[in-house]
């Protein structure tokens, strides 16, 4: 199973994954654009309670969310040129991108069209009956007051989202694409240094993540600036949150 | 539309062959998982030197990295340590003795207990304080605080997590096809292959992971109704 | 007997507990008064280990600690010898009433389930609770949580039993209650160590009242000398502000 452990080919390999980054990229941040739209688009029956739509809506969530993104992957491929052979379209020789980045979007819209539900739901109700009670329109309260406190609840999910999505674009290469993962697999083969590849593919992945996390964590806190002020009184209680912090050596020294 | 419902039907079928493994490769790595999560949230919680900060290097990492890259370090990477394990202390054996699905069962295993500690953890610290200090105020000592009062109360907290988690790991079973296992995905791909049907089979293969999917959230529900008696609610 | 000597503590910087003695004989019911602030909690949870003191001893009959060199069996044992009843209850909220008093005597005090269960019951009725032996604490007032508090606490049958503040979580119509518990299981001399900030109650039931502030003993005595004739300037400024003297004479 592949040859002796040689670093040399792992400092080698580096840059030769990271020169097909960009398409990793690409497909990442084309799919969450993309599954934005789909997002909104699925949210908005549920928001508003659309009757049918709403059912429908449901029943798409519960599919991208209850299969595996690999099984999608491959409906899509093979499924879309079909559905669209119907009106006469041929996508026979479309890039294959165009099916790993729709395949990602309708995954992601899933995902993200709850996570639309569950901010929007989260501002408190107080917040628009204000909104209301100043004189604002029921559009002026969506999104002067509703969007951005939601936004900034929505956004630790969508960095997980995005961070997931990250990770399951190493699966694009079960189709085809010429991404890093995809790419891995021809050097790997190719020169038979297995655990070298996977070693610096892991590397350029978690560097990545770690990017994006810190990156969402920074904006998180930006647009939770207004919650500063909330939580400024509990300065009042030093002692108490000095308490806090020697809980943990307190439960080691328990019994 | 060139769609032979008819096979679909058949293809379904013979992915039955193939459901133990994906069952098998769900239920083991989400069990250590879960083992390995419970530990790793202990050490994090109580800061325990040294093995402190490397559990927080494996959460980071795995939390990181793709799951496939897990599957593929260990596929690699194991027989090259175990290797040259039994040639330096002249034991008789090699790598080749573990089954292809062992490599599955361990990576995953590595990869769940990452995921599991997080959620295990959250649990845990959502329990009040005073809990912990009721137990002690009856003599119990932190093991026994731990296991009949804290985390019976964090279990409850974390359920819905760890059903995702549940799912997160049925879905990723899917990967084990990499390393050459026969789960339901690689069935669905000879099915496809064979009888050059490929939609019909993947159709089926979704069909059967939707269902076992709305039965695991169906079963967390019920779960979830029974566990929480206790917050019935009524007067605070 | 409860002995403590020269029990210090700090959060940081600040000294909370500055060198306390004090001397509980057995029966006796202490309240610990005290501004918030004054370290009175605090040094109640350290005599049940919530809280590790810096400095000093401990004696609780028979046995006695030193809080430098504790082990895990001493302060198991500590514990073993103490109960606490807390300020916001902490019944454990996934075991019902009868499962919250029976936990103690049969995961620490190894009894029979049969007769942890016969002595839960007892308690909880002499706590005034025997219909809602089956009910979660969220389905109970916050005055029959405690009161399930208290009968946790009586069940282990422990040398003291410790209340912090046992009463300032409750709506006003439910302190009664709780205090008419504390003040029957008092009579029935099982020794008792009170932080509360109920006057009345501390007047009426106490046998010993200590006075705390800044981390150290001002004053402490009977509650007719320390209520009637105060002699520390502090203790008169806390006793004024906390129950003003009535303007008039009956």
């Amino acid at each position: 199973m592949g040859r002796k452990f040689d670093i040399h080919y792992l400092l080698d390999f580096l840059p030769k994954l990271l020169s097909y980054l960009h398409i990793t990229l690409f497909i990442v941040a084309a799919s969450i654009l993309l599954g934005l739209v789909v997002g909104f688009i699925i949210a908005l029956p549920r928001l508003y309670k659309i009757p049918v739509l709403q059912r429908a809506s449901q029943v798409y969530v519960s599919f991208f969310r209850g299969t595996p993104i690999l099984i999608q992957l491959f409906l899509i491929y093979y499924g879309l040129p079909e559905l669209l052979k119907l009106v006469h379209i041929d996508v026979s020789r479309a890039n294959v991108l165009v099916f790993v980045i729709l395949a990602y979007a309708l995954h992601s819209g899933a995902f993200i069209s709850e996570a639309i539900r569950a901010a929007v739901n989260g501002v408190d109700r107080g917040q628009v009956e204000a909104a209301y009670a100043i004189g604002m329109s029921g559009y002026q309260a969506f999104t002067r007051i509703v969007l951005p406190q939601a936004l900034a609840i929505s956004i630790p999910i969508l960095a997980n989202l995005v961070i997931g999505n990250l990770k399951d674009t190493s699966l694009a290469f079960t189709l085809g694409a010429m991404e890093m993962t995809g790419k891995s697999q021809t050097l790997a083969s190719a020169t038979q240094h297995f655990i070298e590849t996977y070693i610096a593919l892991s590397l350029i992945y978690f560097v990545i993540s770690t990017i994006l996390e810190r990156t969402f964590h920074y904006l998180e806190r930006r647009l939770l600036r207004h919650e500063k002020q909330v939580a400024e009184p509990a300065v009042r209680y030093g002692k108490r949150r000095l308490w806090k912090r020697t809980l943990i050596t307190r439960l080691e020294k328990g019994g | 539309m060139s769609l032979d419902p008819g096979f679909i039907w058949t293809a379904f079928l013979s992915l039955f062959k193939a459901l133990p493994n994906t069952l098998y490769i769900t239920i083991v790595s989400v069990f250590v998982g879960f083992i390995i999560g419970t530990a790793i949230a202990l050490i994090r919680i109580y800061r325990i030197p040294v093995l402190y900060p490397l559990a927080s290097a494996y959460v980071l990492f795995i939390r990181g990295t793709p799951m496939l890259m897990h599957l593929l370090l260990i596929y690699f990477g194991l027989p090259i340590i175990i290797d040259g394990l039994a040639s330096a202390l002249g034991l008789g054996f090699n790598s080749t003795v573990i089954p292809l699905i062992g490599f599955a069962y361990i990576s995953f295993s590595i990869t769940a207990g990452a995921y599991m500690s997080e959620v295990v953890r959250a649990g845990i610290l959502s329990v009040n304080r005073g809990q912990m200090e009721a137990a002690y105020s009856i003599g119990m000592t932190t093991p026994q605080a731990l296991r009949r009062i804290v985390l019976p109360q964090a279990l409850a907290v974390c359920l819905p997590n760890l059903s995702n988690n549940l799912i997160g790991m049925l879905h990723g079973s899917t990967l084990a096809f990499t390393v050459s296992v026969v789960e339901i995905n690689a069935q669905a791909q000879i099915v496809a292959a064979t009888n050059w049907k490929f939609l019909e089979a993947y159709i089926a293969a979704a069909v059967l992971f939707w269902g076992m999917t709305i039965l695991i959230e169906q079963a967390t529900a019920w779960l979830e109704r029974r566990i929480n008696k206790y917050n019935r609610g009524g007067v605070a | 007997m409860i002995e403590l000597k020269q029990i210090s503590k700090s959060f940081g910087k600040n000294q909370v507990l500055q060198s306390i003695d004090l001397t509980v004989e057995k029966g006796e019911v202490v309240v610990i008064l005290g501004p918030s602030g004054s370290g009175k909690t605090t040094l109640l949870r350290c005599i049940n280990y919530l809280e590790k003191p810096d400095n000093g001893q401990i004696r609780i009959g028979d046995f006695k600690l030193d809080f430098k060199t504790a082990g895990k069996k001493d302060i198991h044992n500590l514990r073993q010898r103490s109960a606490m009843v807390f300020q916001h209850y902490n019944l454990f909220k996934h075991k019902t009433a009868l499962e919250n008093v029976m936990e103690g005597l049969l995961i620490v005090q190894k009894l029979p389930k049969d007769e942890a269960r016969r002595r839960s019951t007892q308690m909880l009725e002499k706590v005034g609770l025997a219909a809602k032996l089956d009910a979660y604490p969220s389905e109970l007032s916050g005055g029959q949580q405690q009161r399930v508090g208290i009968a946790r606490a009586l069940a282990l049958n422990p040398e003291v039993i410790l209340f912090d503040e046992p009463t300032s979580a409750l709506d006003p119509e439910l302190v009664g209650e709780v205090l008419d518990v504390i003040r029957k299981i008092a009579g029935e001399g099982i020794t008792m160590i009170v932080v509360t900030h109920e006057m009345g109650f501390a007047r009426d039931v106490a046998n010993h009242v200590v006075f705390m502030d800044g981390g150290v003993i001002v004053e402490e005595g009977k509650p007719s000398e320390l209520f009637g004739k105060p002699k520390e300037e502090r203790t008169k400024q806390f006793l004024k502000r906390i129950a003003p003297e009535p303007s008039y004479s009956i």
